[in-house]
Protein backbone atom coordinates (compact mmCIF):
# COMPACT_ATOMS: atom_id res chain seq x y z
CA UNK A 1 0.00 0.00 0.00
CA UNK A 2 3.12 2.27 1.19
CA UNK A 3 4.75 1.44 -1.98
CA UNK A 4 1.31 2.31 -4.32
CA UNK A 5 0.92 5.86 -2.61
CA UNK A 6 4.87 6.49 -3.33
CA UNK A 7 4.77 5.75 -7.01
CA UNK A 8 1.58 7.26 -7.20
CA UNK A 9 3.16 10.38 -5.59
CA UNK A 10 6.19 10.56 -7.77
CA UNK A 11 4.06 10.00 -10.81
CA UNK A 12 2.04 13.24 -9.62
CA UNK A 13 4.77 15.34 -9.00
CA UNK A 14 6.19 14.52 -12.47
CA UNK A 15 3.35 15.01 -14.34
CA UNK A 16 2.65 18.62 -12.33
CA UNK A 17 6.37 19.07 -13.34
CA UNK A 18 5.63 18.33 -17.07
CA UNK A 19 2.68 20.35 -17.31
CA UNK A 20 3.59 23.83 -15.24
CA UNK A 21 4.80 25.69 -18.09
CA UNK A 22 2.12 24.79 -20.45
CA UNK A 23 -0.65 25.20 -17.68
CA UNK A 24 0.87 29.05 -17.32
CA UNK A 25 1.17 29.87 -20.75
CA UNK A 26 -2.31 28.83 -20.83
CA UNK A 27 -3.10 31.21 -18.31
CA UNK A 28 -1.12 33.84 -19.81
CA UNK A 29 -2.75 33.64 -22.82
CA UNK A 30 -6.14 34.36 -21.34
CA UNK A 31 -5.53 37.28 -19.66
CA UNK A 32 -5.35 40.67 -20.66
CA UNK A 33 -2.54 41.85 -18.26
CA UNK A 34 -0.30 40.16 -16.05
CA UNK A 35 2.14 42.44 -14.35
CA UNK A 36 1.73 42.02 -10.73
CA UNK A 37 1.14 38.96 -8.80
CA UNK A 38 -2.35 37.87 -10.04
CA UNK A 39 -3.13 38.58 -13.43
CA UNK A 40 -6.56 40.96 -14.59
CA UNK A 41 -8.74 41.16 -17.19
CA UNK A 42 -9.84 37.82 -18.43
CA UNK A 43 -10.33 37.21 -22.30
CA UNK A 44 -10.33 35.40 -25.54
CA UNK A 45 -9.10 38.00 -27.77
CA UNK A 46 -5.90 36.48 -28.30
CA UNK A 47 -7.24 33.34 -29.42
CA UNK A 48 -9.72 35.24 -31.37
CA UNK A 49 -7.19 37.09 -33.40
CA UNK A 50 -4.80 34.52 -33.56
CA UNK A 51 -6.77 31.71 -34.56
CA UNK A 52 -8.52 34.10 -37.40
CA UNK A 53 -5.35 35.53 -38.54
CA UNK A 54 -5.20 33.72 -42.28
CA UNK A 55 -1.12 34.24 -41.85
CA UNK A 56 -1.05 31.70 -38.92
CA UNK A 57 -3.23 29.36 -40.38
CA UNK A 58 -1.25 29.34 -43.34
CA UNK A 59 2.17 28.45 -41.72
CA UNK A 60 0.55 25.62 -39.19
CA UNK A 61 -0.54 23.98 -42.80
CA UNK A 62 3.33 24.85 -43.95
CA UNK A 63 4.59 23.55 -40.82
CA UNK A 64 2.14 20.13 -41.09
CA UNK A 65 3.31 19.95 -44.77
CA UNK A 66 7.15 20.29 -43.99
CA UNK A 67 6.76 17.93 -41.32
CA UNK A 68 4.91 15.29 -43.13
CA UNK A 69 6.86 15.13 -46.37
CA UNK A 70 9.96 14.54 -44.46
CA UNK A 71 8.54 12.02 -42.92
CA UNK A 72 7.19 9.82 -45.81
CA UNK A 73 9.98 10.41 -48.02
CA UNK A 74 12.36 9.41 -45.30
CA UNK A 75 10.24 6.25 -43.86
CA UNK A 76 9.83 4.94 -47.37
CA UNK A 77 13.54 5.67 -48.50
CA UNK A 78 14.51 3.88 -44.73
CA UNK A 79 12.11 1.03 -45.57
CA UNK A 80 13.63 0.09 -49.03
CA UNK A 81 16.94 0.45 -47.54
CA UNK A 82 16.20 -2.38 -44.88
CA UNK A 83 14.26 -4.23 -47.34
CA UNK A 84 17.74 -4.96 -49.43
CA UNK A 85 19.65 -5.28 -45.93
CA UNK A 86 16.74 -7.76 -44.69
CA UNK A 87 16.68 -10.05 -47.62
CA UNK A 88 19.53 -9.36 -49.75
CA UNK A 89 22.64 -8.06 -47.45
CA UNK A 90 22.21 -8.59 -44.02
CA UNK A 91 26.23 -8.20 -43.09
CA UNK A 92 25.57 -4.15 -44.70
CA UNK A 93 23.47 -3.21 -41.38
CA UNK A 94 26.14 -2.28 -39.40
CA UNK A 95 26.96 0.23 -42.02
CA UNK A 96 23.46 1.68 -42.03
CA UNK A 97 23.58 2.04 -38.52
CA UNK A 98 26.81 3.86 -38.74
CA UNK A 99 25.63 6.86 -41.44
CA UNK A 100 22.10 7.21 -39.61
CA UNK A 101 23.41 7.74 -36.61
CA UNK A 102 25.88 10.64 -37.65
CA UNK A 103 22.63 12.93 -38.07
CA UNK A 104 22.68 12.86 -34.27
CA UNK A 105 26.36 14.26 -34.27
CA UNK A 106 24.98 17.41 -36.26
CA UNK A 107 24.28 20.86 -34.61
CA UNK A 108 21.12 22.05 -36.56
CA UNK A 109 22.53 25.78 -37.19
CA UNK A 110 25.77 23.79 -38.28
CA UNK A 111 23.87 21.62 -40.63
CA UNK A 112 21.93 24.60 -41.42
CA UNK A 113 24.26 26.87 -42.90
CA UNK A 114 26.28 23.79 -44.76
CA UNK A 115 23.06 22.69 -46.82
CA UNK A 116 22.56 26.70 -47.49
CA UNK A 117 26.35 27.21 -48.65
CA UNK A 118 26.50 24.15 -50.44
CA UNK A 119 23.35 23.87 -52.53
CA UNK A 120 22.37 27.61 -52.83
CA UNK A 121 24.20 27.84 -56.07
CA UNK A 122 22.87 24.38 -57.31
CA UNK A 123 20.68 23.94 -60.35
CA UNK A 124 17.49 23.70 -59.70
CA UNK A 125 15.57 21.87 -58.04
CA UNK A 126 18.15 21.20 -55.60
CA UNK A 127 18.78 25.06 -54.87
CA UNK A 128 14.83 25.20 -54.03
CA UNK A 129 14.83 26.37 -50.53
CA UNK A 130 11.41 24.32 -50.28
CA UNK A 131 13.20 21.14 -51.69
CA UNK A 132 16.26 22.21 -49.48
CA UNK A 133 14.25 22.10 -45.81
CA UNK A 134 12.80 18.93 -46.41
CA UNK A 135 15.89 17.34 -47.60
CA UNK A 136 17.29 18.52 -44.38
CA UNK A 137 14.91 17.57 -42.48
CA UNK A 138 14.95 14.44 -44.05
CA UNK A 139 18.59 13.82 -42.66
CA UNK A 140 17.61 15.44 -39.02
CA UNK A 141 14.69 12.40 -38.07
CA UNK A 142 16.78 9.94 -40.25
CA UNK A 143 18.56 8.35 -36.88
CA UNK A 144 14.81 8.05 -35.15
CA UNK A 145 13.33 6.67 -38.23
CA UNK A 146 15.82 3.74 -38.96
CA UNK A 147 16.20 3.32 -35.13
CA UNK A 148 12.39 2.93 -34.89
CA UNK A 149 11.62 0.88 -37.77
CA UNK A 150 14.90 -1.07 -37.39
CA UNK A 151 13.02 -1.97 -33.69
CA UNK A 152 9.56 -2.64 -35.34
CA UNK A 153 11.42 -4.84 -38.01
CA UNK A 154 13.11 -7.57 -35.78
CA UNK A 155 10.17 -7.28 -33.35
CA UNK A 156 8.05 -9.00 -35.78
CA UNK A 157 11.44 -11.29 -37.30
CA UNK A 158 10.80 -10.10 -40.32
CA UNK A 159 13.48 -12.40 -42.31
CA UNK A 160 11.61 -15.27 -40.59
CA UNK A 161 7.88 -13.92 -42.08
CA UNK A 162 9.47 -12.75 -45.41
CA UNK A 163 10.70 -16.88 -45.80
CA UNK A 164 6.84 -18.54 -44.76
CA UNK A 165 5.30 -15.47 -47.26
CA UNK A 166 8.22 -17.09 -50.39
CA UNK A 167 7.30 -20.61 -49.33
CA UNK A 168 3.59 -19.90 -49.62
CA UNK A 169 4.37 -17.75 -53.29
CA UNK A 170 4.87 -14.94 -52.67
CA UNK A 171 7.77 -12.81 -53.59
CA UNK A 172 10.09 -11.00 -51.37
CA UNK A 173 9.24 -7.63 -51.86
CA UNK A 174 5.67 -8.27 -52.13
CA UNK A 175 5.93 -10.07 -48.52
CA UNK A 176 8.03 -7.28 -47.55
CA UNK A 177 5.50 -4.61 -48.14
CA UNK A 178 1.92 -6.65 -47.62
CA UNK A 179 3.21 -8.74 -45.11
CA UNK A 180 5.78 -6.95 -43.09
CA UNK A 181 4.94 -3.12 -43.44
CA UNK A 182 1.40 -4.08 -41.85
CA UNK A 183 3.09 -5.81 -39.21
CA UNK A 184 5.01 -2.55 -38.00
CA UNK A 185 1.95 0.24 -38.24
CA UNK A 186 2.05 0.67 -34.92
CA UNK A 187 5.95 1.13 -35.12
CA UNK A 188 5.51 3.29 -38.07
CA UNK A 189 2.94 5.56 -36.36
CA UNK A 190 5.06 6.20 -33.05
CA UNK A 191 8.52 7.09 -35.64
CA UNK A 192 5.57 9.59 -37.51
CA UNK A 193 4.95 11.28 -33.88
CA UNK A 194 7.99 11.59 -32.64
CA UNK A 195 9.74 12.92 -36.29
CA UNK A 196 6.71 15.03 -36.81
CA UNK A 197 6.91 16.39 -33.33
CA UNK A 198 11.03 17.14 -33.48
CA UNK A 199 10.28 19.36 -37.37
CA UNK A 200 6.99 21.31 -35.19
CA UNK A 201 9.45 22.40 -32.84
CA UNK A 202 12.20 23.52 -35.12
CA UNK A 203 13.28 26.85 -35.37
CA UNK A 204 17.11 27.25 -36.23
CA UNK A 205 17.04 25.00 -39.61
CA UNK A 206 13.71 26.60 -40.83
CA UNK A 207 14.49 30.35 -40.20
CA UNK A 208 18.61 29.72 -41.93
CA UNK A 209 17.14 28.12 -45.07
CA UNK A 210 13.30 29.08 -45.04
CA UNK A 211 13.93 32.62 -44.26
CA UNK A 212 11.28 34.63 -45.48
CA UNK A 213 10.53 32.40 -48.40
CA UNK A 214 9.00 29.57 -46.42
CA UNK A 215 7.96 30.43 -42.98
CA UNK A 216 6.05 28.07 -40.57
CA UNK A 217 4.49 28.26 -37.17
CA UNK A 218 7.48 28.17 -35.56
CA UNK A 219 8.65 31.73 -37.41
CA UNK A 220 5.03 33.12 -37.18
CA UNK A 221 5.66 32.61 -33.28
CA UNK A 222 9.44 34.35 -33.19
CA UNK A 223 7.50 37.44 -34.91
CA UNK A 224 4.77 37.54 -32.64
CA UNK A 225 6.78 37.17 -29.73
CA UNK A 226 7.85 40.85 -30.33
CA UNK A 227 4.67 42.51 -30.12
CA UNK A 228 2.62 40.39 -27.88
CA UNK A 229 3.56 37.92 -25.17
CA UNK A 230 -0.16 36.96 -24.82
CA UNK A 231 -0.26 35.97 -28.94
CA UNK A 232 2.84 34.04 -28.34
CA UNK A 233 1.10 32.17 -25.61
CA UNK A 234 -2.17 31.24 -27.75
CA UNK A 235 0.13 29.87 -30.75
CA UNK A 236 2.21 27.44 -28.04
CA UNK A 237 -1.03 26.53 -26.52
CA UNK A 238 -2.39 25.92 -30.19
CA UNK A 239 0.71 24.19 -31.28
CA UNK A 240 0.78 21.95 -28.33
CA UNK A 241 -2.86 21.41 -28.85
CA UNK A 242 -2.73 20.44 -32.72
CA UNK A 243 -0.15 18.12 -32.05
CA UNK A 244 -1.90 15.93 -28.98
CA UNK A 245 -4.60 15.73 -31.30
CA UNK A 246 -2.67 14.01 -33.50
CA UNK A 247 -1.10 11.87 -30.84
CA UNK A 248 -4.39 11.35 -29.83
CA UNK A 249 -5.67 9.71 -33.21
CA UNK A 250 -2.42 7.53 -33.80
CA UNK A 251 -3.16 6.01 -29.97
CA UNK A 252 -6.44 5.41 -31.02
CA UNK A 253 -5.97 3.91 -34.16
CA UNK A 254 -2.99 1.66 -32.57
CA UNK A 255 -5.31 0.69 -29.70
CA UNK A 256 -8.48 -0.26 -31.86
CA UNK A 257 -6.16 -2.12 -34.12
CA UNK A 258 -4.72 -3.91 -30.61
CA UNK A 259 -8.50 -4.54 -29.66
CA UNK A 260 -9.33 -5.96 -32.97
CA UNK A 261 -6.69 -8.80 -32.57
CA UNK A 262 -7.57 -9.36 -28.99
CA UNK A 263 -11.45 -10.27 -29.73
CA UNK B 1 14.51 -42.01 -59.93
CA UNK B 2 14.02 -41.32 -56.50
CA UNK B 3 11.40 -38.38 -55.87
CA UNK B 4 13.81 -36.35 -54.63
CA UNK B 5 17.33 -36.87 -54.97
CA UNK B 6 20.15 -34.45 -53.74
CA UNK B 7 23.57 -35.03 -55.89
CA UNK B 8 26.48 -34.16 -54.49
CA UNK B 9 25.45 -31.06 -52.39
CA UNK B 10 27.55 -28.90 -51.03
CA UNK B 11 27.38 -25.69 -49.08
CA UNK B 12 29.60 -23.03 -47.95
CA UNK B 13 29.22 -20.32 -45.19
CA UNK B 14 31.90 -18.75 -45.90
CA UNK B 15 35.12 -20.85 -44.96
CA UNK B 16 32.55 -23.28 -42.78
CA UNK B 17 31.97 -26.47 -45.00
CA UNK B 18 28.47 -26.82 -43.65
CA UNK B 19 27.04 -29.84 -46.52
CA UNK B 20 29.95 -32.08 -47.45
CA UNK B 21 28.94 -33.92 -50.25
CA UNK B 22 25.60 -35.02 -49.87
CA UNK B 23 24.14 -37.57 -51.86
CA UNK B 24 20.60 -38.93 -50.90
CA UNK B 25 17.48 -40.49 -53.11
CA UNK B 26 14.09 -39.83 -50.74
CA UNK B 27 11.02 -42.22 -52.14
CA UNK B 28 7.49 -40.71 -52.48
CA UNK B 29 5.12 -40.38 -50.09
CA UNK B 30 7.47 -41.42 -47.32
CA UNK B 31 8.31 -39.24 -44.05
CA UNK B 32 12.22 -38.90 -43.64
CA UNK B 33 13.57 -37.65 -40.46
CA UNK B 34 16.94 -35.97 -41.15
CA UNK B 35 18.06 -36.34 -37.26
CA UNK B 36 21.60 -34.90 -36.11
CA UNK B 37 22.84 -32.49 -32.95
CA UNK B 38 22.63 -29.02 -33.77
CA UNK B 39 25.01 -27.70 -36.13
CA UNK B 40 25.13 -30.77 -38.10
CA UNK B 41 23.28 -29.30 -41.80
CA UNK B 42 20.50 -30.86 -41.32
CA UNK B 43 18.45 -27.98 -41.72
CA UNK B 44 20.64 -26.09 -43.84
CA UNK B 45 20.04 -29.51 -46.70
CA UNK B 46 16.05 -28.66 -45.67
CA UNK B 47 16.28 -24.98 -46.95
CA UNK B 48 18.26 -25.95 -49.87
CA UNK B 49 15.37 -28.04 -50.88
CA UNK B 50 13.24 -25.27 -50.58
CA UNK B 51 15.11 -22.84 -52.05
CA UNK B 52 15.93 -20.48 -49.29
CA UNK B 53 19.72 -21.44 -48.95
CA UNK B 54 21.44 -21.70 -52.18
CA UNK B 55 24.18 -24.63 -52.73
CA UNK B 56 27.58 -24.02 -53.49
CA UNK B 57 28.04 -27.49 -55.94
CA UNK B 58 25.62 -30.18 -56.55
CA UNK B 59 22.22 -30.52 -57.65
CA UNK B 60 18.69 -31.10 -56.74
CA UNK B 61 16.06 -32.96 -58.23
CA UNK B 62 12.15 -33.33 -57.60
CA UNK B 63 9.63 -35.45 -59.59
CA UNK B 64 12.21 -35.88 -62.01
CA UNK B 65 13.30 -32.22 -62.65
CA UNK B 66 16.15 -30.18 -61.72
CA UNK B 67 15.15 -27.49 -59.31
CA UNK B 68 18.43 -26.55 -58.42
CA UNK B 69 17.98 -22.88 -59.84
CA UNK B 70 13.94 -22.66 -59.09
CA UNK B 71 12.70 -19.82 -57.35
CA UNK B 72 11.55 -20.97 -53.62
CA UNK B 73 7.93 -19.96 -54.53
CA UNK B 74 7.71 -21.61 -57.75
CA UNK B 75 9.04 -25.06 -56.26
CA UNK B 76 5.56 -25.96 -54.66
CA UNK B 77 7.03 -26.95 -51.14
CA UNK B 78 5.32 -26.33 -48.48
CA UNK B 79 7.70 -25.46 -44.77
CA UNK B 80 6.48 -25.67 -41.44
CA UNK B 81 9.00 -23.43 -39.60
CA UNK B 82 10.36 -23.81 -35.83
CA UNK B 83 9.27 -20.17 -34.70
CA UNK B 84 5.78 -20.83 -36.24
CA UNK B 85 6.32 -17.50 -38.65
CA UNK B 86 2.68 -16.94 -38.36
CA UNK B 87 1.54 -13.85 -39.63
CA UNK B 88 0.50 -11.69 -36.53
CA UNK B 89 -1.92 -9.25 -38.23
CA UNK B 90 -3.70 -12.18 -39.61
CA UNK B 91 -6.01 -14.05 -38.17
CA UNK B 92 -6.10 -17.96 -38.60
CA UNK B 93 -8.14 -18.34 -41.68
CA UNK B 94 -6.21 -15.88 -43.41
CA UNK B 95 -2.92 -16.95 -42.41
CA UNK B 96 -4.54 -20.23 -44.24
CA UNK B 97 -5.79 -18.77 -47.12
CA UNK B 98 -2.68 -16.56 -48.08
CA UNK B 99 -0.88 -19.45 -49.95
CA UNK B 100 -3.98 -19.68 -51.88
CA UNK B 101 -4.26 -15.97 -52.45
CA UNK B 102 -0.68 -15.87 -53.83
CA UNK B 103 -2.29 -18.90 -56.13
CA UNK B 104 -5.37 -16.64 -57.18
CA UNK B 105 -7.87 -18.75 -56.21
CA UNK B 106 -11.70 -17.97 -56.26
CA UNK B 107 -13.12 -16.84 -53.00
CA UNK B 108 -15.45 -19.79 -52.54
CA UNK B 109 -12.53 -22.05 -53.27
CA UNK B 110 -10.43 -20.21 -51.19
CA UNK B 111 -12.94 -20.85 -48.14
CA UNK B 112 -13.98 -24.27 -49.20
CA UNK B 113 -10.19 -25.57 -48.81
CA UNK B 114 -9.21 -23.13 -45.74
CA UNK B 115 -12.50 -24.89 -43.85
CA UNK B 116 -11.28 -28.17 -45.06
CA UNK B 117 -8.06 -27.69 -43.41
CA UNK B 118 -9.19 -26.46 -40.43
CA UNK B 119 -11.07 -29.24 -39.49
CA UNK B 120 -7.96 -31.58 -40.18
CA UNK B 121 -5.77 -30.24 -37.65
CA UNK B 122 -8.86 -29.66 -35.14
CA UNK B 123 -8.80 -26.10 -35.25
CA UNK B 124 -12.84 -25.41 -35.70
CA UNK B 125 -13.81 -22.63 -34.43
CA UNK B 126 -10.59 -20.74 -34.33
CA UNK B 127 -11.14 -19.53 -37.51
CA UNK B 128 -11.17 -15.73 -36.58
CA UNK B 129 -8.55 -16.39 -33.61
CA UNK B 130 -5.27 -14.29 -33.91
CA UNK B 131 -1.47 -15.95 -33.36
CA UNK B 132 -0.91 -13.94 -30.25
CA UNK B 133 -4.25 -15.07 -28.59
CA UNK B 134 -3.83 -19.08 -29.46
CA UNK B 135 -0.77 -21.59 -27.82
CA UNK B 136 1.69 -23.20 -29.31
CA UNK B 137 0.50 -26.25 -30.54
CA UNK B 138 -2.77 -24.07 -31.71
CA UNK B 139 -0.39 -22.25 -33.53
CA UNK B 140 1.78 -25.04 -35.12
CA UNK B 141 -1.32 -26.46 -36.03
CA UNK B 142 -1.95 -23.00 -38.16
CA UNK B 143 1.78 -23.68 -39.75
CA UNK B 144 0.63 -27.10 -40.29
CA UNK B 145 -2.36 -26.22 -42.14
CA UNK B 146 -1.15 -22.94 -43.94
CA UNK B 147 1.51 -25.66 -45.46
CA UNK B 148 -0.52 -27.76 -46.48
CA UNK B 149 -3.71 -26.00 -47.82
CA UNK B 150 -2.03 -25.67 -51.40
CA UNK B 151 -1.29 -29.33 -51.42
CA UNK B 152 2.47 -29.17 -52.02
CA UNK B 153 4.70 -31.80 -53.74
CA UNK B 154 6.96 -31.84 -50.70
CA UNK B 155 6.01 -30.75 -47.01
CA UNK B 156 9.07 -29.61 -44.94
CA UNK B 157 9.38 -29.67 -41.01
CA UNK B 158 11.82 -27.46 -39.61
CA UNK B 159 12.09 -28.24 -36.01
CA UNK B 160 8.37 -27.94 -35.65
CA UNK B 161 7.42 -29.65 -32.20
CA UNK B 162 11.04 -28.27 -30.06
CA UNK B 163 9.01 -25.06 -28.72
CA UNK B 164 6.48 -27.18 -27.53
CA UNK B 165 5.80 -28.83 -23.84
CA UNK B 166 6.10 -33.01 -23.95
CA UNK B 167 2.96 -34.00 -23.60
CA UNK B 168 1.06 -31.37 -26.51
CA UNK B 169 4.63 -32.49 -28.54
CA UNK B 170 3.44 -36.49 -28.62
CA UNK B 171 0.13 -35.54 -29.69
CA UNK B 172 1.20 -32.92 -32.45
CA UNK B 173 3.20 -35.97 -33.95
CA UNK B 174 0.38 -38.09 -34.08
CA UNK B 175 -1.23 -35.19 -36.03
CA UNK B 176 1.27 -34.92 -38.11
CA UNK B 177 1.95 -38.42 -39.12
CA UNK B 178 -2.05 -38.70 -39.60
CA UNK B 179 -2.24 -36.21 -41.77
CA UNK B 180 0.71 -37.04 -43.65
CA UNK B 181 -0.39 -40.72 -44.46
CA UNK B 182 -4.21 -39.38 -45.08
CA UNK B 183 -2.64 -37.02 -47.65
CA UNK B 184 0.50 -38.86 -48.97
CA UNK B 185 2.27 -36.28 -49.37
CA UNK B 186 6.54 -36.60 -49.19
CA UNK B 187 7.33 -35.25 -45.92
CA UNK B 188 10.81 -34.50 -44.58
CA UNK B 189 11.21 -33.90 -41.22
CA UNK B 190 14.13 -32.07 -39.11
CA UNK B 191 14.66 -33.03 -35.69
CA UNK B 192 17.61 -33.38 -33.00
CA UNK B 193 15.27 -35.76 -30.92
CA UNK B 194 16.16 -38.98 -31.68
CA UNK B 195 12.78 -40.26 -30.01
CA UNK B 196 10.76 -38.38 -32.14
CA UNK B 197 12.70 -39.46 -35.13
CA UNK B 198 11.99 -42.87 -33.62
CA UNK B 199 8.12 -42.40 -33.39
CA UNK B 200 7.62 -40.22 -36.97
CA UNK B 201 9.66 -42.18 -39.78
CA UNK B 202 9.61 -44.31 -42.00
CA UNK B 203 13.40 -43.76 -42.57
CA UNK B 204 16.43 -41.86 -40.81
CA UNK B 205 19.23 -40.02 -42.23
CA UNK B 206 21.23 -39.22 -39.38
CA UNK B 207 23.95 -36.45 -40.08
CA UNK B 208 26.97 -35.75 -38.54
CA UNK B 209 29.37 -33.00 -39.09
CA UNK B 210 27.73 -32.17 -42.55
CA UNK B 211 27.40 -35.99 -43.53
CA UNK B 212 25.04 -38.01 -43.65
CA UNK B 213 26.73 -40.89 -40.95
CA UNK B 214 24.07 -43.52 -41.42
CA UNK B 215 20.39 -43.85 -43.03
CA UNK B 216 18.47 -46.43 -42.13
CA UNK B 217 14.46 -47.61 -40.48
CA UNK B 218 14.16 -46.23 -37.12
CA UNK B 219 14.23 -49.63 -35.89
CA UNK B 220 17.78 -50.73 -37.95
CA UNK B 221 18.98 -47.66 -37.20
CA UNK B 222 17.94 -48.44 -33.42
CA UNK B 223 19.57 -52.21 -33.72
CA UNK B 224 22.28 -51.50 -35.58
CA UNK B 225 24.70 -48.65 -35.14
CA UNK B 226 27.41 -48.20 -37.61
CA UNK B 227 29.35 -45.90 -35.59
CA UNK B 228 30.23 -44.76 -32.86
CA UNK B 229 28.45 -41.33 -33.60
CA UNK B 230 25.34 -43.03 -34.17
CA UNK B 231 25.32 -45.39 -31.65
CA UNK B 232 26.18 -42.39 -28.78
CA UNK B 233 22.92 -40.36 -30.43
CA UNK B 234 20.51 -42.83 -31.41
CA UNK B 235 19.78 -45.03 -27.71
CA UNK B 236 21.80 -44.77 -24.79
CA UNK B 237 24.63 -47.07 -25.70
CA UNK B 238 27.20 -48.75 -23.32
CA UNK B 239 30.33 -47.40 -25.34
CA UNK B 240 33.29 -49.38 -24.35
CA UNK B 241 37.04 -50.05 -26.00
CA UNK B 242 37.91 -53.32 -27.13
CA UNK B 243 40.51 -53.53 -24.70
CA UNK B 244 37.35 -52.86 -22.19
CA UNK B 245 34.84 -55.34 -23.86
CA UNK B 246 38.30 -57.80 -23.56
CA UNK B 247 38.34 -57.36 -19.76
CA UNK B 248 34.91 -57.89 -19.19
CA UNK B 249 34.33 -60.94 -21.01
CA UNK B 250 37.59 -62.61 -20.69
CA UNK B 251 37.51 -63.18 -24.45
CA UNK B 252 39.71 -62.56 -27.21
CA UNK B 253 37.59 -62.54 -30.29
CA UNK B 254 38.86 -59.52 -32.95
CA UNK B 255 36.25 -57.00 -32.60
CA UNK B 256 36.74 -53.44 -33.90
CA UNK B 257 37.61 -51.03 -32.23
CA UNK B 258 34.35 -49.84 -30.10
CA UNK B 259 31.98 -52.24 -28.77
CA UNK B 260 28.49 -50.95 -27.63
CA UNK B 261 25.63 -52.74 -25.84
CA UNK B 262 22.47 -51.20 -25.54
CA UNK B 263 21.52 -51.21 -21.59
CA UNK B 264 18.20 -53.35 -22.29
CA UNK B 265 20.13 -56.01 -23.74
CA UNK B 266 21.90 -56.80 -20.58
CA UNK B 267 20.32 -59.36 -17.94
CA UNK B 268 20.89 -58.59 -14.41
CA UNK B 269 20.26 -61.51 -11.41
CA UNK B 270 21.47 -62.29 -8.36
CA UNK B 271 22.50 -65.66 -9.25
CA UNK B 272 25.10 -67.14 -12.14
CA UNK B 273 23.09 -67.19 -15.65
CA UNK B 274 22.99 -70.59 -17.04
CA UNK B 275 26.01 -71.15 -19.67
CA UNK B 276 25.21 -70.45 -22.89
CA UNK B 277 27.50 -70.37 -25.91
CA UNK B 278 25.86 -67.47 -27.77
CA UNK B 279 26.12 -65.11 -24.46
CA UNK B 280 28.80 -63.59 -22.19
CA UNK B 281 28.59 -63.49 -18.69
CA UNK B 282 30.29 -61.59 -16.21
CA UNK B 283 29.81 -60.28 -12.57
CA UNK B 284 29.08 -56.69 -11.35
CA UNK B 285 28.54 -54.29 -8.59
CA UNK B 286 25.74 -51.90 -8.16
CA UNK B 287 26.70 -48.75 -7.77
CA UNK B 288 23.48 -46.50 -7.86
CA UNK B 289 20.03 -46.65 -9.72
CA UNK B 290 18.16 -44.39 -11.18
CA UNK B 291 14.08 -44.25 -12.17
CA UNK B 292 13.50 -43.73 -15.83
CA UNK B 293 9.58 -44.14 -15.42
CA UNK B 294 8.96 -47.65 -15.52
CA UNK B 295 12.80 -48.49 -16.02
CA UNK B 296 15.14 -48.66 -13.55
CA UNK B 297 18.56 -47.57 -14.76
CA UNK B 298 21.76 -49.67 -13.05
CA UNK B 299 25.01 -48.08 -12.81
CA UNK B 300 27.26 -51.36 -12.36
CA UNK B 301 30.85 -51.80 -12.14
CA UNK B 302 32.41 -54.32 -13.81
CA UNK B 303 36.62 -55.13 -13.24
CA UNK B 304 36.48 -51.36 -13.10
CA UNK B 305 34.36 -50.18 -15.97
CA UNK B 306 30.90 -48.51 -15.31
CA UNK B 307 27.82 -50.01 -17.71
CA UNK B 308 24.58 -49.16 -17.78
CA UNK B 309 21.80 -51.60 -17.26
CA UNK B 310 18.05 -51.00 -17.92
CA UNK B 311 15.53 -53.39 -16.05
CA UNK B 312 11.84 -52.99 -16.58
CA UNK B 313 10.61 -51.00 -12.71
CA UNK B 314 9.08 -54.18 -10.86
CA UNK B 315 8.28 -52.84 -7.29
CA UNK B 316 8.73 -56.27 -5.67
CA UNK B 317 12.44 -56.43 -6.10
CA UNK B 318 15.23 -53.86 -6.62
CA UNK B 319 18.48 -54.50 -6.45
CA UNK B 320 20.95 -52.96 -3.64
CA UNK B 321 23.79 -50.92 -3.75
CA UNK B 322 27.32 -52.29 -3.33
CA UNK B 323 24.97 -55.99 -3.97
CA UNK B 324 27.51 -58.31 -6.13
CA UNK B 325 25.18 -59.30 -9.67
CA UNK B 326 25.75 -61.02 -12.61
CA UNK B 327 25.13 -59.99 -16.22
CA UNK B 328 24.51 -61.69 -19.48
CA UNK B 329 24.76 -60.69 -22.43
CA UNK B 330 24.35 -62.00 -26.28
CA UNK B 331 27.00 -61.82 -28.46
CA UNK B 332 24.31 -60.90 -31.24
CA UNK B 333 23.88 -57.79 -28.97
CA UNK B 334 27.53 -56.57 -28.52
CA UNK B 335 27.62 -54.34 -31.77
CA UNK B 336 30.82 -53.10 -33.35
CA UNK B 337 31.45 -49.54 -33.50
Amino acid sequence: MKKSRASKGTILIISLYLVMPLLLTFLYSIFTEWNEVLPNGLTLKYYKEILLDKYFLTSVLRTMLISAIPFILCTSVVLLALYVIIVYHPGWDKYMQMLCNIPYALQGIILAISVLSLYVGAPYPLSNRFVMVVLTYCIVILPYIYRGLKNSLDTVNAKCLIEAAQMLGANRFYAFFKVIVPNILSGISIVAMLSISIVFGDFAIINIIGGSYYQTAQMYLYKKLFSSGQASSVIIVVMFGLTLILSGIVNILNKKKVRNRED
Amino acid sequence: MAYIRFEHINKYFGENHVLKDINLDIEREQLVTLLGPSGCGKSTLLRCLSGLERITSGRIFMDGTDITDIDPRDRNIGMVFQQYSLFPNMNVAENIAFGLRMKKLGKNDIAKKVSEVIGMVELSGKEKAYPANLSGGQQQRVALARAIVTRPKVLLLDEPLSAIDAKLRRSLQQSIKRIQSELGITSIFVTHDQDEAMVMSDRIHLFHNGEIEQSDSPISIYTNPRTKFAAEFIGHYNIITAAQFHKITGGTDTVSENVAIRPEAMEISLTPHEKKENSYQFQGIIINHLSHGNVLRYNVEVSGISLEVDVLFRSFYLYENGQTIFISVEHRNCLPV
